[in-house]
Formats: structure tokens, C-alpha cells, sequence
């Protein structure tokens, strides 16, 4: 199991004399869904910047197997808060772009799309445009089409911020029966305690800038967990005073 | 002005048979379908449901920003029809006046009454440092942080003593932590200055912090599906058992729960 | 970091006159070596010319009379048009019926350039200044009705609301929402109708003057002395930058509740 898919060596970011990130190291096994919370203001954007390379970190490494990241070789996949659906294609298009620019074969796109598409129980409105989705059914496109390039690592940042509670609650579990169904390794970044506990193996908790890991906590409730039981309320209290600024 | 702490037992805002439709494409369709409510003075009372439609829209009709299809609001006693000088309101988004420093948003109201500027501004002062924007006045709005423009939104409501305040989901769009900050701000607010508070939200873990009584509407048409009132002692713990075990109790009752919670069922 | 900015600061000012002097030399060279010379002065004949022409007449005033002149026809013409412009933008964006009335003419004479009006203007005003006024200001006033316009239009019917929950009465709206939402569409308004003011004086002066950068221009091509017509251009060009610099600065000051940042 505690196989090292990802790993994070010291990865530092500054702006001028603004220290953002201070030596960040942690590791992410394979299949491991690993949430990262911090405290409002954390350098959160920086740090996610600096992950998928979009800045360019002065120092540190991250390597996945192994290997220094380049995204030419491996897959990584991003889910934002924004729903990043193309306006101009329905849905079973919009998952296939993803398989397609990573240059897969038709045959294989088909049965992926289907696979995906089922998967996120969509199968009704797989002609439909964005548009004519609600922001729940957009942000199924988007898991759907992030976990149908079965990503190397797939990262997660914040993607159910503005929901409904009812709504967030039912995409988080359709998130996990995903991951457990693909094993896909995830890093999941949040401002919402419960959500982390709810849905991580590991919780990586982070400082105020210049953000450094404060500490890590392992997460081993037995799922389907309930956020009223002992241990969850326990657990979602420790992490709570570790970033408790307000 | 003498302001007691205690709910007293006359009706502040009380609602009638209210009903809306709006005409979409030639067509009328009915968002709320006859609301009764009896709200006291004093009392914090939140609007809670997962439906888009009827909340926003009941909360618009007390402050004379929507017109009334059928049905009466009172307001202390009197009937009402448009602008009532005894209501404020804050809003979801940043509503704020982009061309005024938060002194000049905050002062807005009184300014607007034709108070004079000593006594406006002293007023104003009070509420900016109640709020805890001391040493922000000059500052426009576009500086500020999400929470902050909030903040000036809630003082903004109160300097123009109103005694009833409608809040329009006002902690919609912040992270989690910057809204559980907002939620301890408006309860200890609310504790020092009390006013009748109308609060819109579909969080039900707002709702239940903030609550005299949680009034459940549908989806649309938007009716009262059920009351609670939430007799848990301030302030509130979110994770104590008695909050987890009515959150648990309300969150079914509106929407698809947890599916370990169903399972569960 | 403060002094990284400095090193920024002064790299690009070193770029700036590095280009200048690019740009001189090529200037000089085309002069001397290629057939451009037998008709076209030298960079430096035209800065000597300028620095005379400073405290030596040229026709009826010195080189900055010329420039004086031009910039208070520019801004009789200008402010006229910017007051009226902004006026009129402000009943077509705000009032439905003032906008239903006045648009379809304002349509059919905003794409009309200023220059076209010049022979009518004549007509009306004969050579005076007046009809150089009236030049100038047909060409900005139709890029001011249209911003304010927007301005009007757009402001948030939402803040209108917030005002009136607040207690602000209706005939006060105008003044106290309207209008500060406008200011920033009424500052590009400004901007680019400066621009194309500037654009019409001399396309009026070039033509019913005897005086002003337009009228130097051209008695300079008339008369074959090509010092003269390229002072005139330069002085346009750095009276023109330093007008655009002028209307930055007002803006930052008036709507510095726009600006984000630190």
C-alpha cells in the first residue's frame, strides 16, 4: 500500500522579499487520497501554482515515480472551483477533449466516455451543452472527465466551495465511490475542515504564510463515515485547533 | 432609544397569506404560495431551505425592493407597502457603493435621512469599530477582503438603526473558516445590539449556530414546511452532539442525505 | 525589493532614450546618405530650427504661440463638447424616452467625422475661430455621449436598491448613484475625445488659419521649408503626450476607488 507515488521536496516560492512557500515536503502514496487544509490566506494558490508548475517554484523538486514532474509525461488532471466545461461542446464531448489532447486512440476514447459517463450517472444528458446544466451536473463533467484519463495524479482544489451543503455532501460521495473504484491517487485542497475529514486517508495541515506543513494527521475512520460520530468529531476538532485563527 | 435584550411578545414583522408570481415568458409562475409568519421583536429568525426560489424573494418583499402579488406585511403593527425606514438589509453579494470609502458606505443611510454630519459620523465611528474595521474608514471597498466588505455591509444595515435587519445569505460566497469568523461576528453583534433579525440561508450549519427558530420552507412555490426552535444555549458548538443530532434531523428532512446516512436509515 | 523596482525604473528609461537615439540616427543617416535628404532636414536642423523658433516669430508668433494657440482652441472647443456630450449622455443613458427621441438622429450623425463638418462650418461661421471651435467640438462630442451613455445604462439597478432600502429618496438617486457610477465611462469618454480634438484643430487650422501647429504644418509644406512642418509635427506629438499623461493622472485621483492592489 504505502507505495510513494508523488513526492514534494522542499518547494519554496518567493515574491521579491515575500516568502510564500517555506521548504514544503510531503509524499502521496499511490491511491491515497490526501486532503490539504490550512488557514484562510495560507499562500493556498501559490502552493497549488507552484504543484502543477503554472509558477515556477525557486527551489525544491516533485517528483512523480520517481521522476522529476513533466507534464509532456505524466498525466496530471485538475479540478477547480470554476467549472472548466468548453461552452461549445455537450457532454460526452467535453470528457473525450481530455483523452484527446492527450492523443489516445478513438476506439479507447469511446469506451472511456462510456465508462465516465456512466460513472457519474449522466448517461441521460450526454448530448446536453453546459449551458443547460446545473453547476452540480457541470462539476460531474469535469470529475468525469478528469478521472476518464485515469490521471497519475489527479488534484482537487476546493472544487465544491460554493455549493448547496445537500448538494456538496452528495458530489463528496460520488467523489469517493470514484476513487475507490479507480484507485486513482488524489490530493484534495480545502478551507472546509469537515470536508477533509470526511474524505481524506491523510490530512496534511499547513501554516500561515510563509506557509510550511504544521503537521500531518493519518485518517483511518472507517467509511462510509458519519459526521456525528466521536472520532470524526474528535478528529475535525484536532485539525480545527491546529488552524484555528478566527 | 432603549433597546431591552429580551424577546418581547409583540409581533415585529408579521406576514399574511403572501404570495408572489413572477411572469416568465408569458407564463406565471408562482415562487411563493402563501406565507403566514408571526416574528417577534428581538427574535433571530432564520429562512432556511434548499430551493433557489421564495427566500431571497420573501426577504425583498419586507424591504419594499419587490412588489407584493397577494398578502400583507406588517411591520410593527402597521400594515406596509414599499420602503420602511424601520428596515436595513445586508446582501449576498458585495453590495457596497464602489465610490465610497467604508465611512462613506457606512454613513450612506443617515446621510441619506439628512442627519447632521457630527452626529453621523460619530454613529458611523461606532459601528465601523463594532464590526472591528477600526483604521479602515478611508479605505474603498475594492481593497478590502471578502469578509471585510461583509462587515462593512452589516454596519452599513445597523447605522441606520433599523429595527429589523434582513440578511440575505450575506456569507454565501466566503471560504469556510472566514464564515464561521462572520457567523461568531454576527451572533456577538446581534448579543450587544439586539434587533429582529430575518436571515437567509440554505447552510444549515449557519442556520442552526444563528437561530432563535429555523423556519423550513419548500421548494417553489415556496411554503413554511416546518419550524424549530432552537432553545441550545449561546454561543453555539457545532460539534456538540445535541447541534450534530438536529443538524442530521433538518438536513434530511430538506434534501438527499449523506448516502452513509441513508444507508443508515 | 525597493531597490529592485529603482534598477527596473532606470533600465527602462536607459531603454527609452536608447530607442530615441535609434530612431535619431536612423533618421540622420536616411537624411545623408539616400535621396530623402534633397527635400528633408536633418534631426538636428530641426532641433536648432526649434530652439529659434522658440524666441524668433514664425509668421505671427513664436513657436510656443503657435503651440499656445492651438491648445486654447483645443480646449475652448474641447470643454464645450465634453459638457455638452456628457449632458446628453446622460438623458439618453438615464431617461428611456430621452434615449427613444435622441438616438436615432445621434446614430446617423455619430459616424460623420469633424472634418466633414468644416465646409458647413465655414458656411455658418466664416474663417474665424468659431468655426475651428466648432470643429473640435463635433469631433469629441459623439465619443462622449456614447460613453456616458454606457455609463448610465450600466449602473447597477441593485445599488439603487440598496440606496432606497437605506432611505435615500427617489429624485436624489440621480446625483448620488447615477452619477459617480458614470464617472469612470465619462473619463474614457474624456480621453478619447481629447484625442480626437487634438486630431481636429489641426484639420481646422490647416485649413481656415493663420495661425496655430495646423497653419505651421502647412505653410511650412507651402513654402518648402521643411523645418518648419516637422517642428510642427513634433511639437503636436509632445503637446499630445503630455495632454494624455495630464488625463491619467486625473483619472487615478478621481477614481482611485477602482484601483486595486495593496
Amino acid at each position: 500500500m504505502s507505495e510513494i507515488k508523488v513526492s514534494v521536496d522542499n518547494l519554496t516560492k518567493s515574491f521579491g522579499d515575500l516568502l510564500v512557500l517555506d521548504r514544503i515536503s510531503f509524499s502521496v502514496n499511490r491511491g491515497e487520497f490526501l486532503c490539504i487544509v490550512g488557514p484562510t490566506g495560507c499562500g493556498k494558490t501559490t502552493f497549488l501554482n507552484s504543484l502543477t508548475k503554472i509558477l515556477e517554484a525557486d527551489s525544491g523538486t516533485i517528483r512523480i515515480d520517481g521522476e522529476e514532474v513533466d507534464p509532456k509525461k505524466h498525466n496530471l488532471a485538475y479540478i477547480l472551483q470554476e467549472y472548466s466545461t468548453l461552452p461549445w461542446l455537450n457532454v460526452e464531448e467535453n470528457i473525450a477533449y481530455g483523452l484527446k489532447i492527450k492523443g489516445t486512440d478513438p476506439k479507447t476514447i469511446k469506451e472511456r466516455v462510456d465508462e465516465a459517463v456512466e460513472m457519474v450517472n449522466m448517461q441521460e444528458f450526454r448530448k446536453f451543452y453546459p449551458k443547460e446544466l446545473s453547476a452540480s451536473m457541470l462539476q460531474r463533467v469535469v470529475i468525469a472527465r478528469a478521472f476518464s484519463t485515469q490521471p497519475d495524479l489527479l488534484l482537487m482544489d476546493e472544487p465544491y466551495g460554493q455549493l448547496d451543503l445537500n448538494l456538496k455532501y452528495k458530489l463528496e460521495d460520488e467523489l469517493l465511490k470514484l476513487w475507490e473504484k479507480t484507485k486513482t491517487t488524489v490530493i484534495f485542497i480545502t478551507h472546509n475542515i469537515e470536508e477533509a475529514v470526511y474524505l481524506s486517508d491523510r490530512i496534511l495541515v499547513l501554516t500561515n504564510k510563509p506557509t510550511h506543513v504544521k503537521t500531518e494527521l493519518i485518517n483511518e475512520l472507517p467509511r462510509p463515515r458519519k459526521v456525528a460520530d466521536k472520532e470524526f468529531v474528535s478528529l475535525r476538532n484536532k485539525v480545527t485547533d491546529l488552524i484555528r485563527w478566527w | 432609544m432603549e433597546r431591552t435584550g429580551a424577546i418581547e411578545k409583540q409581533s415585529m414583522v408579521r406576514l399574511e397569506n403572501i404570495k408572489k408570481s413572477f411572469d416568465v415568458s408569458g407564463k406565471s409562475v408562482e415562487v411563493i404560495g402563501g406565507i403566514d409568519l408571526d416574528i417577534e421583536k428581538n427574535e433571530f429568525v432564520v429562512l432556511f431551505g434548499a430551493g433557489q426560489c421564495g427566500k431571497t424573494t420573501l426577504l425583498k418583499m419586507i424591504a419594499g425592493l419587490e412588489d407584493i402579488t397577494k398578502g400583507t406585511v406588517y411591520i410593527d403593527g402597521k400594515k406596509s407597502s414599499g420602503f420602511h425606514p424601520g428596515v436595513g438589509m445586508v446582501y449576498q453579494t458585495t453590495s457596497l457603493f464602489p465610490w465610497l470609502t467604508v465611512m462613506g458606505n457606512v454613513e450612506f443611510g443617515p446621510k441619506a435621512r439628512g442627519i447632521k454630519k457630527e452626529e453621523r459620523r460619530k454613529k458611523a465611528q461606532y459601528y465601523i469599530d463594532l464590526v472591528g474595521l477600526h483604521g479602515f474608514e478611508k479605505h474603498y471597498p475594492v481593497k478590502l477582503s471578502g469578509g471585510m466588505c461583509q462587515r462593512v455591509g452589516i454596519a452599513r444595515a445597523y447605522c441606520n438603526d433599523p429595527d429589523i435587519i434582513l440578511m440575505d445569505e450575506p456569507f454565501g460566497h466566503l471560504d469556510a473558516q472566514t464564515r464561521y469568523m462572520m457567523e461568531e461576528e454576527v451572533e456577538k453583534i446581534w448579543a450587544k445590539e439586539k434587533r429582529t433579525v430575518i436571515f437567509v440561508t440554505n447552510n444549515i450549519e449557519e442556520a442552526l449556530y444563528l437561530a432563535d427558530r429555523i423556519i423550513i420552507l419548500t421548494e417553489c412555490p415556496a411554503v413554511v414546511a416546518k419550524e424549530y426552535r432552537i432553545d441550545l444555549p449561546r454561543p453555539r458548538s457545532m460539534v456538540s452532539e445535541e447541534f450534530l443530532a438536529l443538524r442530521e434531523e433538518i438536513s434530511q428532512l430538506v434534501d438527499i442525505p449523506r448516502e452513509s446516512e441513508e444507508k443508515a436509515v | 525589493m525597493g531597490a529592485v523596482i529603482k534598477t527596473k525604473k532606470t533600465q527602462t528609461v536607459l531603454m527609452g532614450t536608447l530607442g530615441i537615439l535609434v530612431f535619431l540616427a536612423v533618421w540622420q543617416i536616411a537624411v545623408l546618405v539616400t535621396r530623402f535628404g534633397t527635400i528633408f532636414p536633418t534631426p538636428f536642423e530641426v532641433l536648432s530650427g526649434m530652439a529659434k523658433a522658440v524666441v524668433e516669430p514664425i509668421g505671427k508668433t513664436t513657436l510656443l504661440g503657435h503651440v499656445g494657440i492651438s491648445l486654447s482652441r483645443v480646449l475652448v472647443g474641447y470643454i464645450l463638447s465634453s459638457i455638452a456630450g456628457a449632458l446628453v449622455g446622460l438623458v439618453m443613458g438615464a431617461s428611456k424616452l430621452g434615449k427613444a427621441v435622441l438616438n436615432p438622429i445621434f446614430n446617423i450623425i455619430k459616424p460623420i467625422p469633424g472634418i466633414a463638418w468644416i465646409p458647413l462650418a465655414i458656411l455658418w461661421f466664416g474663417t474665424g475661430n468659431t468655426t475651428i471651435y466648432f470643429i473640435i467640438f463635433v469631433g469629441g462630442f459623439a465619443q462622449m455621449v456614447m460613453n456616458t451613455m454606457a455609463g448610465a445604462e450600466n449602473v447597477s439597478q441593485e445599488l439603487i436598491g440598496v440606496a432606497r432600502v437605506l432611505g435615500l429618496k427617489k429624485n436624489r438617486i440621480f446625483l448620488t448613484i447615477v452619477l459617480p457610477s458614470c464617472v469612470p465611462y465619462i473619463f474614457s469618454g474624456l480621453q478619447v475625445s481629447l484625442s480626437t480634438s487634438w486630431m481636429a484643430v489641426l484639420a481646422a487650422e490647416m485649413i481656415t488659419a493663420t495661425s496655430g501647429c495646423g497653419w505651421l504644418i502647412l505653410s511650412g509644406m507651402q513654402s518648402g521649408n521643411m523645418v518648419n512642418n516637422v517642428m510642427g509635427m513634433i511639437s503636436i506629438g509632445i503637446v499630445g503626450l503630455v495632454l494624455a499623461s495630464f488625463m491619467r493622472i486625473m483619472e487615478r485621483r478621481l477614481c482611485s476607488w477602482k484601483e486595486r492592489g495593496q
